[in-house]
């Protein structure tokens, strides 16, 4: 324990901390998440689909802006072991990556003929771009990172900006290849191989979401002058997670 | 976690909004306790119901198998998951881990309210399976294809576990941040209490072994609901996918159940008897890591019926038996505290005392569960239902309980202790014996678990009669202990700072109940400092 966080608990000891940010995100996931699904899936009911989804995504944005700006203006108990916890919360990330992958073999390696009846021509060239993409977005974060650490906000803006176009150009890609294999009757459903490709490349492209979701929640406030560099760090610290992540999806999915 | 000029404002700051919104490590861990006592009374419910049912042959109460399923769905996944492990790793360690520590909170309070409030809203979430059509009805197993053929609603069961998993996860990150960062500095790794250890264990499975039974239910809702193939055999799924993946999670988390009630016997049986935790480093080390380490490879003795390979069921019956060894350690070291002890018996110390027996029996009669040529007669039947009762819900329920009567005195001031919960303590203890002792026997002769209805072995009626008698004791031995729960909060007998004189920090150095920041000021320790330094 540091001498400076002993400092900032004296301040703590006089009155109960609260924020209302943490119950409002929960709140949200809840709707956007278990009741939208249940209402669209479920019961098909377009109406309560719309309104639990609109309730959940207010709330979640309401939540995660009141909390990045509490992370930004006020000083924690310790400083710093953010950047400790996230790669503990990693460990659990790969654990769960790993148990699609068991998934995927147990069925791959019970079959006799790969690929199963059903499966169109997938094309390896997207899978070589999407990869370029993101991982050249690696290193355009950690170049926005190095500005920042040399007092070059602007700088790190910039790279911010081009690491977030990199990500979304590579969900646009991810989304264009699931429209065309769509059009070719290669749907979810189609085969185990369908079943193990939508359900992995989807999971990951989800952590690509949360990744870009996270860097706009630092670009918002960085453009108006503020940063916490734990917060930072963290950002681009699960950015180039979700890129070592990738380099097993496309290589167990699509060239193998 | 406000700057000091954020002070002021908070002058004024209603009592409901510091309770409702509370980053407090303390009030988030009196939130975890009321969300898993009112789980528990739910749950205890249910269980009567299926006693009552189960009383006599045929049709009483119950009306339909479907309704049944729905009853044993909620009182399985609610005892488990929203009794016994936020009552544990929830209520204990967020009230009382930071204070061991001397820390004045968690690494990432707000986080910490985050993992409660997915705690509250997964009980809605279970809570709304009473009010929707189609209610999930899949045990809190949730096998396919059953799960994934059922009208149920089975994406209530996934997300659940999900907000559930979640939660769990963040408070593993979050507490194991704060025990390697925060302990009072001169604190060094052998001289934690052993609730810190426990605890810190049970974190390390939950952040390794959730996130496989967040895949499983995941592809469960894939499989349902967007027509992936991931357990349909017909399609080259594979349906026993699901179970590996399952208990790949499930039996390690009979471990996060276990090791922090065992935490909690240690700091009682300890105190109790003025006496240092026995054979300390071999506990830890041998015992509580050992568990760890052994963990994630016993699970397919919960498969031995369905058809793993012959090589596959001899290595985990091996390695099961081998969980006995570090248990047997944690065991050995219980009874060691005791000896030659100066015991103090109050009402927490008595189920500390019962937990001993209910650890030894729980125990043993899972020795034949560990054999996959006695599995194969004892799986599916009643006598499965009374082991893991006895080890895991009765064992870690009695020591969670006995560590609220410890702790009361630190979270209200007061006293519980006293004729009521003697008397309730007494309820409760013959109870659980008077109803699983009869299905240990029952499920010997063949007694079917899961049966709603036992037409065919109508020579078990006499037996599930005593069990729900027995059942009935414990139902009001436990309305005597919430009653006396809620008057002592109130008006119970005034204790001081220190009853039971501990040497832990939170005894220590803390007011009852410790104020905002824990500590007056900041704890440091020498190295000769140990929780449980009682000179003889």
């Amino acid at each position: 324990m540091t001498t400076d966080a002993h400092a900032s608990a004296h301040a703590h000891a006089h009155h109960w901390e609260w924020s209302w940010a943490p119950m409002a995100v929960v709140a949200g996931t809840f709707f956007l998440l278990p009741i939208t699904f249940a209402a669209f899936f479920v019961y098909d009911n377009s109406m309560a689909t719309a309104i639990a989804g609109g309730l959940g995504v207010v709330l979640v944005l309401a939540g995660v802006a009141k909390w990045v700006d509490e992370g930004l203006t006020q000083v924690p108990l310790i400083a710093n072991v953010s950047t400790i916890g996230l790669p503990i919360f990693i460990v659990s990330e790969i654990f769960i990556f790993l148990s699609l992958f068991a998934s995927y073999w147990m069925m791959r390696l019970g079959v006799t003929s790969w690929p199963p009846e059903g499966t169109p021509e997938i094309s390896k060239i997207i899978p070589l771009v999407m990869t370029v993409i993101l991982v050249t977005s690696s290193f355009t974060i950690h170049i926005g990172e190095e500005k920042l650490e040399h007092g070059d906000r602007s700088g790190f803006n910039k790279w911010l900006i081009i690491t977030i176009v990199l990500g979304t150009l590579f969900l646009g890609l991810s989304m264009y290849e699931y429209n065309h294999l769509i059009h070719l009757d290669f749907v979810p459903s189609t085969n185990i191989y369908s079943t193990a490709f939508y359900s992995i490349t989807g999971f990951h492209a989800s952590h690509v979401f949360i990744g870009l979701a996270v860097f706009i929640a630092v670009l918002i406030p960085s453009l108006g002058g503020r940063t916490n560099k734990a917060f930072v760090t963290c950002a681009s610290v699960y950015w180039h997670f979700v890129d070592i992540i990738w380099f097993f999806v496309a290589s167990q999915l699509y060239f193998w | 976690m406000n700057t000091p000029s954020a002070t002021a404002g908070h002058a004024a700051t209603p009592a409901w909004k510091e309770w409702l919104f509370t980053t407090d490590h303390k009030r988030i861990g009196v939130l975890y306790l009321v969300g898993s006592m009112a789980a528990f009374g739910v749950a205890g419910l249910m269980a009567l119901i299926i006693r009552l049912e189960q009383m006599n042959v045929g049709m009483q109460y119950i009306t339909s198998g479907t309704q049944y399923n729905g009853f044993l769905y909620f009182h399985g996944a609610a005892m488990i998951l929203a009794f016994l492990i936020p009552g544990l790793t929830g209520f204990a360690a967020n009230y009382f881990l930071p204070l061991m520590i001397g820390a004045r909170d968690v690494a990432f309070p707000r986080i910490n309210a985050f993992s409660v409030w997915l705690f509250y809203f997964a009980i809605v979430l279970a809570l709304l399976s009473f009010v929707i059509p189609d209610a999930p009805d899949i045990m809190w197993t949730g096998y396919p294809p059953y799960s994934i053929t059922t009208a149920g609603n089975t994406s209530f069961y996934v997300f659940t576990v999900h907000l559930l998993g979640f939660s769990s996860i963040l408070g593993a990150v979050n507490f194991l941040v704060t025990v390697i960062y925060m302990r009072a500095p001169g604190m060094g790794w052998n001289q934690l209490n052993m609730f810190t250890w426990t605890t810190v264990a049970a974190f390390v499975l939950q952040l390794i072994f959730i996130p496989v039974l967040a895949a499983a239910v995941t592809l469960l809702l894939f499989d349902k609901y967007l027509g992936t193939h991931f357990y349909d055999p017909s399609a080259g799924g594979d349906v026993l996918l699901y179970q590996n993946l399952f208990w790949f999670y499930s039996h390690p988390a009979v471990y996060v159940i276990f090791l922090p009630a065992v935490g909690i016997l240690f700091e009682i049986l300890s105190t109790m008897g003025k006496n240092a935790v026995f054979n300390y480093k071999a506990a830890v080390y041998g015992g509580i890591w050992g568990i760890v380490g052994i963990a994630g490879i016993v699970w397919i003795h919960h498969l031995y019926v369905t058809g793993m390979p012959d090589w596959l069921r001899l290595g985990h019956m091996v390695t099961t038996l081998l969980i006995s060894v570090p248990v047997g350690i944690l065991t050995l070291s219980m009874w060691g505290t005791l000896w030659k002890a100066a015991i103090t018996y109050n009402t927490a110390m008595m189920y500390a005392v019962s937990c001993l027996y209910l650890i030894l029996l729980g125990g043993l009669t899972g020795i034949p569960l560990a054999l996959p040529s006695l599995t194969l007669h004892l799986s599916e039947t009643s006598y499965v239902h009374a082991h893991f009762h006895f080890i895991m819900a009765l064992f870690s329920a009695f020591a969670l309980f006995g560590g609220i009567y410890y702790w009361f005195p630190k979270m209200t001031g007061r006293y519980a202790d006293g004729a009521v919960a003697t008397l309730s303590f007494w309820c409760n203890f013959i109870g659980v014996n008077v109803t699983f002792w009869p299905l240990f026997i029952i499920g010997v002769e063949g007694m079917p678990r899961r049966y709603w209805d036992y037409q065919m072995f109508p020579q078990f009626e006499s037996y599930h009669h005593i069990a729900t008698y027995g059942a009935f004791i414990v139902g009001f031995g436990m309305l005597l202990q919430f009653g006396n729960f809620i008057y002592s909060a109130v008006a119970g007998k005034k204790a001081p700072l220190n009853p039971w004189n501990s040497q832990s920090l939170e005894w220590t150095h803390t007011q009852s109940p410790p104020g905002p920041g824990n500590f007056i000021d900041d704890v440091v320790v020498d190295e000769n400092w140990s929780p449980y330094n009682y000179s003889k």
